[in-house]
């Protein structure tokens, strides 16, 4: 009876086995992990599974279905890691796509590199996501330090040099403060006129508004998440700030919530972006119009053209990849894709500027994007208006020395 | 930071105002612990809800900003009052302090706080909402130094110092107050002279959420309005209220007004980064030197 029983098993097991196999075979397995606790991240993420949809209805890639599977890290790197295990390890995904906050892909990176599964990353901007030296990690963003380059050359040549920090603990924030100050460090030789660390979601700004009135400063950097900044930049009118001091805005900036919640406050701000929703371009009014459209979008922000940006080029790397897809070739794949990735040049797509990838594990092959658009809000509110202010292209080895 | 008397008189200043709103909410903590024997974990989102219900009055129904604080108030209250009466009197009904119903009423509490943010993002969604108010008619304060208190702030010290005084004359110097005090300071025997507890009780539940409700709405402007706003400010309050001596009405509100201050003078003196811990820092200190908290009770054990 022993016996049958585990002949029963064995058999039962070798079926579930031989299914799994499958439904595992055939198909381009793709995960994503993303913030989607919002309005925007949702629709940013429901965005690059219709993108995934439209490739798989127009025939796939090579013959072969992408199958992408959505998760919500809710901008928590204890959450992004978990998905990028699961995704890895019992998805057996092809390829990774995540995540939107520094903070989450900073640690995934360590995942994946160990895993050996590409990984590209839709959003995030801190600079030492590639420079951890992992051979599988690409960057559709531009990367903090170039950011910070261009925010302090326009502030040192057009706002002045007596600049007062705000900056948040989140990677994001923390990373473009210190190449912001680093900068103007270098470029004029200028230390922050004040600085303050306060927390992720301060909600207070008060004392630090009040000590910055008194200084008679150029501007104010504000580094923090979209709330958080839109908090800041209201308090700041509050203490009686006027609109002769400028505000400068991290990356979080281009997020609809800030003009959404800080209103007025947000009239005057400008910052550097991966994209411009009042850019000229044809296909740009035509992202907005889909946005707007299939999202109710009033202006998409770069989060979404860096999402559309990375559906596309995942296009092209997976119509390049010579993939057999089988159990057994799946580390092959994996290392066909990220090969395929690192060949992409010259992609011009939504982004400020064109993406290239090479095969060195350094921040020069791997931040894609070295353009940066230069934005600056003209009206607040739900129906907020921007305006292109310069674009900048910087060097590959900018901000690395 | 450098010091000049000027920063330091802001800083305090803000700490006030900051420290009424946690007073204001420490007081609806303490008066469902004086009334109830119980330490009510859900209160901060009670304070959430109260926001989210005076941002849709002010905005979806288009009432003016002093009439949302009332609605929203009202319909806080009139939720706490149908959590109290569906969830939480049984529990009651058993004791609070240090039984095991007490502790029941604990996790109980924990898990309507859960129940309520999720109940909450349903209707609410996840993204922050500007608070936008009409406060044209509210003067700007001017001190010393170029410090300007914003009307907002101007308007939450105005309306904090007049639901404690309303609070206080409702308590003190009504019947019904009489009544809730009684209840207050045994159940038992107000029971036998004729006050009817269960209903006593609703209304401690009741004003407490209203007062939550209150602070929601008047912080909602300085702010904006997000589902998680609720648990910071709750402890925040909880060490208002510990600091002041847990169950003392007095104490939450000059408990509130110290955590304001304290917390601001550490960020601006020590380190902005670590704001949160001051509150809890003064909260330890408090409790080494006076455990029973400024206004507290020697020796007060319930059970």
């Amino acid at each position: 009876m022993r016996l049958m029983n585990k002949v029963y098993a064995g058999v039962l097991a070798a079926g579930v086995g031989l299914t799994a196999s499958a439904a595992f075979a055939g198909d381009i397995r793709v995960g994503i992990t993303m913030r989607m606790v919002s309005e925007n991240g949702q629709a940013y993420g429901q965005m690059v599974m219709d993108e995934i949809k439209a490739i798989n209805d127009a025939g796939g890639i090579n013959g072969n279905m992408i199958k992408a599977t959505l998760m919500n890290d809710e901008c928590k790197s204890d959450k992004g890691v978990a998905n990028a295990n699961k995704l890895i390890f019992q998805e057996k995904i092809h390829l990774l796509i995540g995540s939107t906050c520094s903070s989450v892909s900073l640690p995934i990176v360590d995942v994946t590199a160990k895993a050996g599964v590409p990984q590209m990353i839709p959003h995030s901007t801190n600079a030492k996501i590639t420079q951890k030296g992992s051979e599988w990690v690409f960057r559709i963003p531009v990367s903090g330090r170039y950011y910070g380059g261009v925010n302090a050359k326009y502030v040192g040549e057009n706002i002045g040099t007596k600049i007062a920090y705000i900056c948040a603990a989140d990677a994001a924030s923390v990373g473009d403060c210190a190449n912001m100050e680093k900068q103007m460090r270098a470029r004029f030789g200028v230390e922050p006129a004040y600085r303050a660390d306060v927390q992720e979601k301060e909600v207070d700004f008060r004392s630090h508004m009040q000590k910055i009135k008194s200084m008679d400063v150029d501007g104010i950097l504000v580094a923090a998440l979209a709330e958080t900044m839109a908090r800041a930049l209201i308090q700041s009118y509050e203490a009686g700030i006027g609109e002769d001091v400028r505000r400068i805005g991290s990356s979080s900036a281009s997020n609809a919530p800030v003009p959404k919640i800080a209103g007025d406050a947000a009239k005057g701000v400008f910052f550097t972006a991966a994209y411009a929703a009042a850019d000229h371009r044809p296909i740009a009014k035509l992202f907005n119009e889909m946005t707007r459209q299939r999202y109710g979008i009033h202006a998409p922000d770069h989060d979404f053209s860096q999402a559309y940006d990375l559906v596309r080029i995942m296009e092209i790397a997976l119509n390049n990849s010579d993939l057999a897809l089988t159990d057994s070739s799946l580390a092959a794949d994996r290392t066909a894709i990220r090969d395929a990735i690192a060949s992409v040049e010259g992609y011009e797509g939504l982004a400020s500027g064109p993406i290239s990838f090479c095969a060195a594990p350094t921040p020069q092959c791997r931040d894609g994007n070295r353009t940066a658009v230069l934005i600056g809000y003209t009206k607040g509110g739900e129906n907020f208006e921007t305006e292109v202010l310069a674009r900048v292209t910087m060097e590959p080895d900018f901000g690395l020395e | 930071m450098g010091f000049d008397f000027n920063s330091l008189l802001a800083f305090i200043i803000f700490g006030i105002t900051i420290g009424v709103v946690y007073g204001i909410v420490a007081l609806g903590i303490s008066l469902i612990y004086s009334g109830l024997d119980i330490v009510h974990f859900a209160h901060g989102e009670m304070y959430m809800f109260g926001a989210f219900f005076g941002l849709v009055l002010a905005h979806n129904v288009g009432v003016p900003y002093p009439v949302a604080l009332i609605g929203a108030m009202i319909l806080t209250a009139l939720l706490g009052m149908a959590v109290e009466r569906v969830f939480y009197r049984r529990l009651t009904r058993a004791g609070g302090g240090y039984t095991v119903a007490g502790m029941g009423m604990i996790i109980c509490g924990f898990g309507m706080s859960v129940a309520l943010v999720n109940t909450a993002y349903f209707f609410f969604g996840a993204e922050a909402e500007p608070f936008r108010a009409n406060l044209d008619y509210i003067p700007r304060l001017s001190f010393p130094g170029d410090i300007e208190v914003p009307e907002s702030y101007v308007l939450t010290a105005i309306i904090s110092v007049l639901l404690m005084a309303s609070l206080h004359y409702f308590l003190r110097h009504t019947k019904t107050g009489l009544a809730v005090r009684a209840v207050a300071h045994n159940k038992d025997i107000a029971y036998l002279m004729g006050v009817n507890v269960p209903l006593m009780i609703s209304l401690i539940f009741g004003l407490a959420c209203g007062l939550a409700a209150a602070a929601g709405v008047l912080i909602g402007p300085m702010q904006s309005v997000q589902v998680e706003m609720g648990y910071l400010m709750l402890m925040k309050a909880f060490a208002a209220a510990v600091v002041g001596g847990f169950g003392s009405l007095p104490g939450a509100i000059v408990g509130g007004i110290m955590v304001g201050i304290f917390e601001n003078l550490g960020a601006a003196y020590i380190s902005a980064s670590h704001k949160d811990i001051y509150a809890f820092l003064l909260l330890i200190l408090v409790l080494m030197f006076k455990p029973s908290g400024l206004f507290g009770v020697e020796a007060k054990v319930k059970a």
